[in-house]
């Protein structure tokens, strides 16, 4: 509880000028609640364990944003030159359809670097590697809130 | 790959790939865009690369990000950290007022932390600067700089730290990144930075990566490689590294070495080159010369033991003292049967280099045979001598191909390196004598990691031996220069080189320096040994300022905190490692009281009078022509010779000069974006502009030209990479095709002019005689391979490996506020092998222990993922404050660049019970 006390104190100071606050102590400050002097044993989570589909989809940050992978991996990893596990399922026609993978989108047919050998019809080199913008998930809950919205 | 679509989908695409124009590059072909957004250009926040990006603004917020598709860096895509720069700036323990130690009402250094104004702030903090400076001088304070600077910031910091205070303690966490690099390059080339650009990815048939986890650390350009990779099959992809990794997955060859062994890995190339009669005759012979340096230089640790824990002593010895291994003997041509004891002779002078003939080269590589260099080498005790061995010859055999271009890339495995000059200097030996620097495709191309290290830390010149320019404070013609564009009287600049990164914690905890201001890092968490550096700062009398976004671990162990305005929240610039500069507008204001770092230097140097710094200073140590010995001179007569008055501000001297002031705000540049740091000044001109434009003037005319301010903001232009001539920028420096410096004729003119006068001898030091000029030429270093300054023995048996991830960036001050990016990787682990968690008795997830003679944190292991970590090593990512892995680690540096080795050192692992 400590933590969201002080983000209040923090965060919900008036602009300028306000009721004084009360001292923070380090230990209090950032994202580790301890002295800096401290060593203490670091949490324990666990990697998203699901099986693909099992797991309704977690809602998107916005659309910009790659969405988040939703089922553990370890199973289809490594992406290497012949073998890419995420394609496998996700290389899907489209629109979704039950019990079908999340179809990879038109986007990544498009190559904007240059002229593609044959337009649209192959994923883009350049977004083979889902992991670089497809992030995986535990069940680690967030170390501080957020407050962006769009 | 061979992902096909149906017809369907194909034409549900058609949307975008109707957009392509002519050049196959459709100019908006992103998903349609929410009503009331704002989209503004600018650069990604995090690494070397340099991704172009699309800043969405709604009502005052950052709403969105994207890749831009214009950016020829990235061409619209950006990686899961590029993604989150929106998200970045909304923590919700956003600092917003300063934040002071405090007992009773005043300030206290046991106290705990108080708001207080900025007032107060800046009062405390100038009092405290005054009594480290009465007591010691000039090099009594220090500010610590970053690559994550803007251009304008570093500049700013630069004329206030140099000019202002007439101290050269200020320097870079860019020190902890490149620093290696930049010392190979100023001995090769005799000026810094990169030939190629990263074009050469396209053009090349090789990209060869040395200790860089591209995959994971620079995904934008991975993303081009594999794009490349997967189009051209004989295009190749050879990682070397010493454990599996993310980049190795998408590599057609993987070779593991053992820690330090690359330099053994390069000779052994450059022997088979010559041996196969590979070497570009006519290259060398019109471009190159052959050069060898001291030896026996140690290895940048403390030369004295007076801090030092009991367990850190035998390691700190190898400072003075070396006794060869029998390996290391063969390797320098000795008797491995004889005891060879080598005392550190050179550890003051470990640039000291000399010319040598191609014999004398050649005799140096001769130890280097395949047989031996795959013993010192092999880095995976699972993997046999033969198929080891057929990995060097296959790297060998397209090294030595005259048909086939290499990029060999690489970051902190070569820079964070005990002998990190030595091992990039290797990397051009290879490509000089292959012929394959400086063209198209071809190239030794050194990756930074932070997105201005090379825009800021390095060309803005935040080193503490650095002016703009690739000028030095110790070269007089340079701070004449200077004195000129700066306006100041002679010898106003100190000509003494101040204290690196590392010295400057060594400086904390000796008591020499007393009073320093941390910008834009978190060097309390990033630099090696922290044990020592924690207690310096906590227990000792001195005052410490961390100006950030976020209360960090630096932050945690400061006096006084001052909340930052965040990257889109001001006006900036980067430069990537392609020399490529980019500015963007500020979009959004800075939260609460936050300022942007240009205000906050600024309104700190309101505080300071010409008379207070510009009398008679004592600088222990100097020694220059034309200084009195440890004394910098009263300068204060000649400049009120100038108009500069004693109690003029340096605010009024250094920023608010009358060019300065002829920037006006608003600028049309703007198109109506904010000024905050203009708003909070109360002034009515454009600093970060004015900056910009000053700083341009040192690099006009000597090759390290960039455009006019405005320039940058035109919408054809998505940054530019200097030398900027006529308009023009410059993919391929010293070639005569591409770089306007390059004479004419010459096809390859290595120009650059430091260090390019020297004497002849032989691999065991220089001969008297007359030194000799090297025009256009560079330098072909021999540099052996040798032991590191520590290695796993019986009490501390295994290899400790430090690094980053994809998903967090640094410290993790930033990423760790993403709720995404921290799910996907909550905290750092400890990659083992299993046979060596197995004898530990330690299970996945299990906590262990990881010691070293310095200090021991927690950990929760890990037997796989992404790092796939040999037998006798193990790897743990430095991003968790809650890991602080940096209490375990060794802050040998590199003895000439300075540049700490966070790659290896020795630690033991047992189970917590």
């Amino acid at each position: 509880m400590r933590h969201s006390i002080l983000l209040l104190t923090l965060c919900a100071a008036p602009v300028l000028a306000g009721p004084p606050v009360k001292p923070v102590p380090d230990r209090d400050l950032g994202l580790s609640r301890t002295s800096v002097f401290e060593v203490t044993p670091p949490p324990l989570f666990h990697d998203e364990a699901s099986a693909p589909g099992e797991k309704s989809l977690p809602k998107r940050i916005n659309k910009e944003y790659p969405p988040v992978i939703p089922h553990a991996v370890a199973d289809f990893l490594p992406i290497t030159q012949s073998a890419n596990g995420c394609v496998d399922c996700h290389a899907v026609p489209g629109p979704k359809q039950k019990g079908e993978a999340t179809p990879i989108p038109a986007s990544h047919y498009v190559d904007l670097r240059r002229v593609p050998v044959v337009k649209g019809e192959a994923l883009v080199g350049a977004r083979y590697v889902c992991l670089s913008c497809h992030v995986p998930r535990t069940d680690a809950p967030p170390l501080v809130a957020s407050t962006f919205r769009r | 790959m061979s992902l096909q679509l149906t017809r369907r989908t194909f034409l549900k695409a058609g949307f975008t790939t109707a957009a392509i124009g002519a050049t196959g590059l459709p100019l908006e072909a992103l998903p349609t865009e929410a009503k009331g957004w704002n989209w503004e250009r600018g650069v990604c926040r995090f690494c070397g690369t340099g991704c172009g990006i699309r800043i969405a603004s709604k009502e005052g917020r950052v709403v969105a990000v994207k890749g831009d598709p214009q950016n020829p860096v990235n061409r619209g895509l950006l990686c899961a950290k590029g993604y989150a720069c929106a998200q970045i700036l909304y923590g919700a323990d956003r600092l917003k007022r300063p934040l002071l130690r405090k007992k009773n009402g005043v300030y206290d250094k046991q106290g705990d932390f108080e708001e207080v104004t900025w007032k107060e702030a800046f009062d405390v903090m100038k009092a405290q600067w005054t009594k480290a400076h009465q007591a010691l001088g000039p090099t009594g304070v220090a500010v610590m700089g970053s690559g994550q600077y803007t251009i304008m910031e570093g500049y700013a910091a630069v004329k206030l730290v140099k000019a202002g205070w007439r101290s050269n303690n200020l320097d870079p966490n860019a020190r902890h990144c490149m620093a290696s690099a930049v010392t190979a390059f100023m001995q090769t080339f005799g000026i810094d930075e990169p030939s190629g650009c990263f074009d050469d990815i396209e053009l090349t048939d090789a990209v060869i990566t040395w200790g860089a986890n591209m995959a994971e650390m620079h995904p934008m350009l991975w993303a081009r490689v594999m794009d490349e990779r997967l189009r051209r099959p004989d295009y190749r992809v050879i990682n070397l590294t010493t454990y599996a990794n993310a980049t190795s997955e998408g590599a057609d060859l993987e070779i593991v070495f053992k820690p330090n062994t690359d330099l053994a890995i390069w000779n052994y190339l450059a022997r088979e080159i010559v041996k196969r009669g590979a070497v570009d005759q006519d290259y060398v012979a019109k471009h190159c010369v052959f050069a060898a340096g001291a030896v026996d230089i140690g290895f940048g640790l403390r030369e004295d033991i007076l801090k030092a824990y009991p367990a850190e002593k035998d390691t700190l010895a190898r400072q003075k003292t070396v006794v060869l291994t029998r390996d290391e003997a063969i390797a320098q041509g000795l008797n491995p049967d004889a005891r060879h004891e080598r005392p550190q002779t050179a550890s003051s002078t470990p640039q000291q280099h000399w010319l040598i003939t191609y014999e004398e080269f050649q005799k140096g590589l001769e130890p280097y045979t395949l047989d031996f260099v795959a013993r010192v080498a092999k880095g995976d005790p699972d993997e046999s001598i033969e198929a080891f061995k057929a990995k060097l010859v296959q790297l060998a055999d397209d090294y030595a191909n005259p048909k086939r271009k290499q990029v060999s890339f690489w970051t902190m495995g070569f820079n964070q390196h005990t002998r990190g000059t030595w091992v990039n200097e290797q990397a051009y030996m290879v490509h000089l004598l292959t012929g394959k620097q400086a063209r198209p495709g071809a190239g030794a191309f050194s990756l930074t990691g932070q997105p201005s290290a090379c825009g800021t830390a390095r060309e803005v010149g935040t080193f503490a031996h650095r002016l703009p320019a690739d000028m030095t404070v110790d070269n007089p013609a340079h701070r004449k220069d200077a004195e000129a564009i700066w306006n100041l009287p002679p010898n106003t600049i100190n000509p003494k080189v101040g204290s690196h990164i590392v010295q400057m914690m060594r400086d904390l905890e000796d008591g020499k320096i007393r009073w320093l201001w941390v910008q834009v890092t978190n060097p309390f968490q990033s630099s090696a040994n922290a044990n020592h550096t924690i207690e310096a700062a906590r227990k000792h009398d001195n005052f410490i300022v961390v100006s950030d976004v976020y209360p960090t671990l630096s932050a945690k162990v400061a006096d006084l905190i001052l909340p930052s305005a965040m990257i889109y929240e001001k006006w900036g610039g980067y430069g990537n490692a392609e020399r490529r500069t980019q500015l963007w507008r500020q979009v959004v204001l800075p939260p609460g009281e936050a300022r942007s770092d240009v205000w906050q230097m600024m309104e700190f140097a309101k505080r300071f009078t010409l008379a207070e710094v510009w009398g008679e200073q004592p600088i222990p140590g100097l020694e220059a022509p034309g200084f009195t010995k440890g004394k910098l001179p009263d300068v204060l007569a000649a400049a009120a010779a100038q108009g500069l008055k004693p109690e003029s501000t340096l605010y009024d001297v250094l920023f608010a000069t009358n060019a300065a002031k002829a920037c006006a705000w608003p600028d049309p540049v703007a198109f109506d974006k904010p000024n905050s740091t203009v708003v909070h000044a109360n002034i009515r001109w454009f600093p970060e502009k004015a900056l910009f434009e000053e700083y341009r003037r040192f690099g006009l005319g000597h090759g390290h030209d960039l455009a006019p301010f405005d320039t940058y903001f035109q919408r054809d232009v998505a940054g530019l990479r200097w030398p900027v001539v006529e308009g023009k920028e410059t993919l391929w420096r010293f070639n005569d095709e591409y770089d306007p410096y390059a004479k004419k004729g010459s096809g390859i003119d290595f120009y650059g002019t430091a260090m390019k006068k020297l004497p002849s001898g032989d691999l065991t030091g220089p001969k008297p005689g007359e030194a000799k000029a090297l025009p256009g030429r560079a330098k072909i270093f021999f540099r052996p391979w040798q032991e590191p300054p520590e290695s796993p023995d019986a009490t501390y048996d295994l290899w400790l490996c430090t690094g980053r991830v994809l998903e967090h960036w640094h410290s993790g001050s930033m990423t760790r506020r993403v709720p995404q990016l921290h799910a996907a990787v909550p905290e750092a682990l400890l990659f083992m092998h299993a046979k060596d968690a197995e004898k530990r008795g330690l299970k996945v997830g299990e906590l262990a222990w990881i010691e070293s003679r310095r200090g021991k944190i927690q950990a929760r292991v890990t037997l796989g993922g992404r790092n796939k970590v040999p037998r006798g090593l193990v790897y743990v990512p430095w991003f968790d404050e809650g890991v602080f892995i940096n209490k375990v680690t060794l802050d040998a540096t590199c003895p000439i660049s300075k540049e700490t080795d966070f790659k290896k050192c020795a630690v033991r692992i047992t189970k917590v019970v």
